[in-house]
């Protein structure tokens, strides 16, 4: 009898665990190693969580809620928890940024709308709400990204897009080896990812599939934008303009009459019925006041 | 020819009623006072602007704009009974059809100042005229609503032109200014043939030119809403549910009037127990109509249940507009209809009752369509406090909402001071034809 009691008694407890430890590992971030020990550049201070603030109230207190307050959005699921709980704060910055960067479910990734300086603001401010919290900075130096130059190649025969990345030191050019490149295109709203991010090889080089049917303007012009992102060298942006889209010549849509365009470009429709009813009401009208001239002067006659 | 003391009695009788009374004064101070007290209510609004409201970013439209449906709705009674009844040779509208015309101009003319009350930077409104574009609702509906005034106006005034003449000469104790005002207005009016010929057909042409633009006016207002996309107002069938609900809130308001002036103008003779009969039955027959239209709008979106419409249906069928979505359509519809059956119901006692609750349940209806549809946006309302999300309207705001209404009784009391009700000329020719 005791026996039996003891043997529910631990399945019962097995299946509670084995239940709860699912539900956390749903929860737990699977973030690699490299990035989980990568730390923010910039010195975590009043002014930088102050800045991350208004960072946060704009991209992250609609579901977060306000930090420490516990009053995010509850009808999400998975819950978005509160960031000065523990666990997040346990978390390691580069976790942190990892997070920012992926996103993940109802998360969308700040990667492409939120600069990195502002990315690790926000982490600024998430720690801020933690008293034990000490800084690890990080070796980049992001006064020396100025020193890069990304050289874009386009190669029509093959269609693929190459970049070159050096560093020109005051003692001679440095190849960036091993760093994380991405590769847009500018669209109407932000930018489109071409190919996936890849990293340099040795010689600092990264070749793209670049596709053929990209619609550029009138003449085929694309803004093409290359990001690299270096642990000593930090983040570089280059921008160029190619020749290289689809020559698209589309009428904006307020170039023709419109039901949506400004009064002097009103469909003829529109004009036409509209006048023709004022008109017509109008000249009925004016009958019936000369009607009434008429009926004044008969009697005045008499 | 009709014997002459005949035609003095009517005379007399009809313009008894042209006096300032004690009853008069009294009733006209009450209305002037309150209308003061709603007029402070509106300078603290032109002061603050619209935050003495309860309207906000996602609520704009509020009581306002109810009042506006409900005051252009009112005023299509006028051409209903001058109109379409005169047309079709419904001889027993005519003694209604000044009332129904002064009820339909006063409450056109104030619905443009419920619209000018509901902007919280008034003298803006000049814009509208300076950048307007012709493919916007609002300036359509400013064009007709402007148009219908003209029109009404000039149905008004032009049968009373005969009358006039018997105004200037008839009434005794009334100021010499007034007595010029009516001479002027009869414009020589001798009865002449070739008078009458012009008068009857300028008549005719205003009667057939009101049908169009009435029924502009009341499809336009349905547009402002229509021509959105947002739940509950995206209806194909906006524009015929809000003529027919327009026009059972204008026979009831014809009722009212109708009562009141039977009883405190003495007009017992002129407007009969047959006039609230065949009112009455017309009332039916437009909330039939009008119930048609409401089965369309709720009970086939219902049936679908579509998930925005879904939302917004759910709070008016059992959420927190339930009970006024119900109470509208059981006591301001269904309930008089069937009342209304029976030949019991259709005096004029009974019939006043009925039709206050008709005319109540008119403005509710208003507000159950303006409202919580805004309460309901596509984009989910985040991060705002909860008096943002609801709509509660503030005392100043009802107070303001309470003007143009006193407004209109203003009016309606002054015109009926002024002008016979009954038109004079038309009985007098009534009673020739018939004798």
């Amino acid at each position: 009898m005791f026996r039996k009691n003891i043997i529910i008694k631990i399945t019962i407890a097995f299946i509670i665990t084995a239940f709860f430890s699912l539900q956390l590992n749903a929860q737990r971030w699977d973030v690699p190693s490299n990035k989980k020990a990568k730390n923010s550049y910039i010195k975590f201070d009043n002014n930088t969580a102050k800045s991350g603030e208004e960072v946060y109230t704009k991209n992250c207190k609609s579901c977060h809620g306000d930090v420490g307050k516990a009053n995010g959005n509850k009808t999400l699921n998975p819950q978005p928890p509160d960031l000065s709980s523990t666990l997040t704060q346990e978390l390691t910055d580069g976790e942190l940024f990892y997070i920012l960067n992926t996103g993940r479910n109802a998360m969308p990734n700040f990667k492409n709308t939120l600069s990195e300086e502002d990315r690790w603001k926000v982490i600024s401010y998430i720690r801020s709400f933690n008293k034990k919290y000490v800084q690890v900075l990080s070796k980049t130096d992001p006064s020396k990204s100025k020193l890069v130059k990304i050289n874009m190649n386009f190669n029509a025969a093959t269609n693929k897009m190459n970049l070159s990345v050096v560093a020109n030191e005051a003692s001679g050019p440095v190849v960036l080896k091993d760093a994380e490149v991405m590769l847009f295109v500018s669209r109407y709203f932000g930018k489109l990812q071409i190919d996936k991010t890849i990293r340099t090889d040795k010689d600092g080089n990264a070749t793209f599939n670049f596709p053929k049917d990209l619609p550029g303007d009138s003449i085929g012009n694309l803004t093409i934008v290359a990001k690299v992102s270096d642990e000593i060298y930090g983040e570089i942006e280059s921008q160029t303009k190619l020749t290289i889209g689809v020559p698209t010549d589309k009428p904006s849509l307020t170039a023709k009459r419109a039901i949506w365009n400004v009064l002097k470009l009103a469909p003829w429709w529109i004009i036409i019925t509209y006048t023709s009813i004022v008109l017509i009401v109008g000249l009925f009208l004016v009958l019936i006041v000369r009607n009434l001239f008429r009926i004044s002067k008969i009697g005045a006659q008499q | 020819m009709l014997d002459q003391s005949k035609t003095n009695k009517i005379t007399s009788d009809l313009l008894s009623h042209i006096r300032l009374n004690y009853a008069f004064k009294l009733w006209m101070g009450f209305l002037i006072t309150s209308f003061l007290v709603c007029m402070y209510a509106y300078i603290t609004q032109l002061d603050k602007g619209l935050a003495v409201t309860g309207l906000g970013d996602y609520v704009s439209w509020g009581m306002y704009i109810s009042n506006f449906v409900f005051f252009v709705a009112t005023s299509l009674i006028g051409m209903l009974i001058s109109s379409v009844l005169g047309l079709s040779g419904a001889k027993w509208a005519a003694p209604l059809a000044r009332i129904a015309e002064i009820i339909a101009l006063a409450f056109a003319a104030v619905a443009g100042l419920v619209i000018v009350m509901d902007m919280g930077r008034p003298e803006r409104l000049i814009n509208v005229f300076l950048y307007g574009r012709i493919q916007s609702p609002i300036t359509w509906d400013v064009t007709v609503v402007t148009c219908y005034v003209l029109i009404s106006t000039l149905l008004l005034y032009i049968p009373l032109i005969p009358d006039m003449k018997y105004c200037y000469e008839k009434t005794d104790n009334t100021p010499k200014i007034l007595k010029n005002i009516y001479k002027a207005l009869s414009l020589n009016w001798i009865g002449s043939d070739e008078q009458k010929k012009i008068l009857n057909k300028s008549v005719l042409i205003l009667s057939i030119l009101i049908i169009p633009v009435a029924l502009g006016i009341h499809t336009v207002t349905s547009w402002l809403f229509a021509s959105t996309s947002r739940t509950g107002w995206d209806s194909s069938i906006f524009g015929p549910y809000f003529v027919s609900g327009a026009f059972v809130s204008g026979c009831a308001a014809v009722i009212i009037a109708m009562n009141v002036y039977r009883s405190s103008y003495n007009l017992k003779d002129y407007i009969t127990e047959m006039h609230f009969d065949k009112m009455a039955k017309l009332l039916v027959l437009v909330s039939l109509v009008y119930l048609y239209f409401n089965l369309n709008e709720y009970m086939v979106p219902g049936y679908k249940m579509k998930k925005f419409e879904a939302m917004h249906l759910h709070e008016l069928f059992a959420g927190s507009h339930a009970i006024l979505f119900w109470s509208v359509q059981v006591f301001g519809l269904i309930i008089p209809i069937i009342l209304l059956l029976f030949k019991k119901m259709r005096k004029p006692s009974p019939m006043l009752i009925i039709a206050l609750f008709v005319l109540l349940g008119a403005w509710f209806k208003r507000y159950i369509i303006v409202v919580p549809t805004m309460e309901h946006p596509f984009l989910p309302i985040q991060n705002v406090p909860f008096s943002f999300k609801v709509y509660t309207p503030t005392l100043t705001e009802s107070l303001i909402t309470l003007a143009p209404i006193i407004l209109v009784l203003i009016i309606v009391t002054g015109l009926s001071k002024l002008f016979p009700i009954i038109p004079i000329q038309e009985t007098i020719d009534h009673y020739e034809e018939t004798k």
